[in-house]
């Protein structure tokens, strides 16, 4: 977990030089989706490698955000970014129940309460039709305007998207040069000890799934204002929620940079099989899916910490490999 | 009045398919300490095999169970060889994310060799309703109920008497004391696992006549056995299947109280109240949920 930022750096100035050169609207919508998923993903790291509480339920955050977003905006015609900040508060309110379960639950335990948080929320969303629409999901209207997020201009959504990756990203650091971040690590690795140097390991960990949730919340109501509709079975699933883990830990669980790199695999593999087989055959779009999967297994077994500091320690120490 | 029975009858013959599935993840959980969550995909694959061995071959679901079962244990087994072997002694989220990986790897595999559609098993006896007093009942389920709760009690017999068992029970008990007995716990393990697989393989042929089969079948059926097995206490395997009939009986008198739109939510809101109240279930030891072992 080295401090080095200069790769992130140069991750982001990329993508902020990328609108610059590239017009073609396929490429950008990618880019926007690749800074999207990262800024979940890197969400989702604040509680599940920050602070070790793996969640399979993330999509109950971002569904929040979303339904959030969407609802108000259509029931009410408020603006979406009110719907981002009662989401986020949602979201919060959530966290806290799920950050109490984290104190008397470890490993498994945790990981299944998680799973059923959202399938709660699944069922409400698309069970209550009368206020949520039921399974038929909501379309979101497009309203022209900036308050309203109803931007046609994709180099627009690159850089609003980027700047909440930027700031996922800086909530990372945070927790890698901060005191918090220091017992928060301590915590994550043996909480009795962490507990007996007076370190305030609940607190911590519960703030540390708050914070988790409003950020996953706020990408949640970004994304339904950007791809303008949202379907429960899409927003609540557990496979959301895996792919938030998954590019979080392909990357590199943990780290900064880690979960964008890895949500970036994720997606270019996506994007690219569904524009070469979505016509054709549908179904071979699971490809990609079938490579994350025996991806996850190998990188868990042969590279836990994940790609980034994989590729970082061969980076520094070009002979390792070798010397061996 | 009249119908208690029915309710009862029902309650029984869905407790029955629920405990063969619970009791291959509990096992699982208690002997090695991991929980499966590609559980629900071999259940999948276990109905793909019923429907192919029925539209291909033409054979009967129940046929297909007995000539399927050295093929189900041996998937079980290789599957452990391969994913499992390696992490079996590293930490619990590593094995999370070996057994998510493998149910996405699963999962899609069907989707992209077999599309995403329904598929049927179409016996000539699907619909034939058999009459039991006052209650009704389908003669598939009753079949599927019958079938299952002699795979439970097998799998029950062989843990209890067989040494083979003998020796499951006590490297779940202290896998460390085990091994010094000169236990192989590897074997253990991998047997461990297979047996697993193949009570909730059989399980999926079983559900092949009465359910449709497509490549996310096996989410609704697993999130039901992860509510059983955390009710029974995880490990616990009688636990399993007392917690099976009170997850059955949840879903049916919800079905029959308040519609079968919200009788997930029953279940899964007992659930989580389960994991605020008495996390290690009815018959678990407390204090296993907050060691995470």
């Amino acid at each position: 977990m080295s401090g080095a930022t200069a790769p992130a750096v140069a991750f982001f100035a990329l993508a902020a030089l990328a609108p610059v050169v590239v017009r073609d609207a396929f490429l950008l919508d990618g880019l926007v989706l690749i800074l999207l998923w990262g800024s979940v993903a890197a969400a989702w790291n604040v509680a599940g490698g920050y602070a070790g509480q793996v969640s399979l339920g993330h999509s109950v955050f971002f569904g929040l955000g979303a339904y959030s977003a969407a609802l108000l905006g259509t029931r009410w015609g408020l603006s979406p970014w009110i719907g981002l900040a009662v989401g986020a508060v949602l979201a919060i309110a959530v966290g806290f129940v799920i950050g109490f379960l984290s104190n008397r639950l470890r490993g498994p335990y945790f990981v299944l309460a998680t799973i059923a948080f959202s399938q709660v929320l699944l069922i409400v969303a698309s069970r209550w039709r009368a206020f949520t629409s039921g399974s038929e999901g909501i379309a979101v209207p497009f309203r022209p305007g900036f308050w309203t997020l109803g931007i046609a201009d994709k180099r627009v959504w690159v850089y609003l998207i980027l700047a909440l990756a930027v700031g996922v990203y800086l909530v990372q650091l945070y927790l890698e040069r901060s005191r918090r971040g220091y017992q928060l690590a301590a915590v994550r690795e043996d909480e009795d000890a962490a507990l007996s140097l007076g370190v305030p390991a609940r607190r911590l960990k519960v703030a540390a799934i708050a914070v988790s949730a409003a950020l996953t919340a706020a990408c949640g109501a970004l994304w339904a204002q950007y791809v303008g509709f949202v379907d429960p079975f899409y927003v609540f699933s557990v496979d959301l929620s895996v792919r938030f883990a998954l590019g979080a830990v392909l990357g590199g669980i943990g780290t900064a940079l880690g979960p964008f790199v890895g949500a970036a695999l994720v997606t270019t593999l996506e994007t690219y099989l569904r524009a070469r087989f979505g016509g054709i055959g549908a179904g071979l779009v699971g490809i990609y899916l079938i490579i994350y999967g025996v991806a996850l297994i190998a990188i868990v077994r042969f590279a836990p910490q994940g790609l980034v500091p994989w590729l970082g320690a061969r980076w520094r120490r070009p002979a390792a490999g070798t010397a061996r | 009045m009249q119908v208690i029975p029915q309710l009862l009858v029902s309650t029984i013959l869905l407790g029955g398919i629920y405990a063969l599935i619970a009791v291959g993840l509990t096992l699982i959980f208690g002997v090695m300490r991991v929980v499966n969550f590609a559980h629900g995909e071999f259940l999948m694959l276990g109905m793909y095999l019923a429907f192919w061995a029925f539209a291909l071959l033409h054979l009967d679901p129940y046929a297909t169970l007995v000539l399927a079962l050295p093929v189900v244990f041996a998937a079980g087994w290789a599957s452990y060889r391969l994913v499992m072997r390696p992490v079996i002694h590293a930490s619990h989220n590593v094995q999370v994310f070996t057994t998510v990986g493998l149910s996405i790897a699963l999962q899609n595999l069907a989707l992209v060799l077999w599309t995403a559609d329904s598929h049927f098993v179409r016996t000539s006896y699907y619909a034939v309703v058999v009459r039991l007093g006052p209650a009704v009942l389908n003669l598939a389920q009753a079949a599927a109920f019958a079938v299952a709760v002699l795979a439970t009690a097998a799998l029950f017999a062989f843990m209890r008497w067989s040494y083979t068992g003998k020796v499951m029970r006590a490297t779940a008990q202290d896998r460390q004391a085990a091994s010094l007995m000169g236990i192989d716990t590897g074997r253990v393990f991998a047997l461990t696992w297979a047996v697993g697989v193949t009570c909730v393989g059989v399980a999926g042929i079983l559900l092949a006549p009465i359910y449709p089969v497509y490549p996310t079948v096996g989410l609704q059926f697993v999130l039901i056995a992860y509510v059983t097995v955390v009710l029974g206490g995880l490990g616990e395997m009688a636990g399993a299947v007392v917690a099976s009939l009170i997850v059955a009986a949840v879903e049916v008198i919800g079905s029959y109280t308040v519609g079968t739109a919200w009788k997930e939510a029953l279940y899964l809101v007992l659930f989580i109240a389960i994991l605020l109240l008495r996390p290690a279930g009815l018959f678990g030891q407390r204090g296993a949920e907050t060691v995470g072992a």
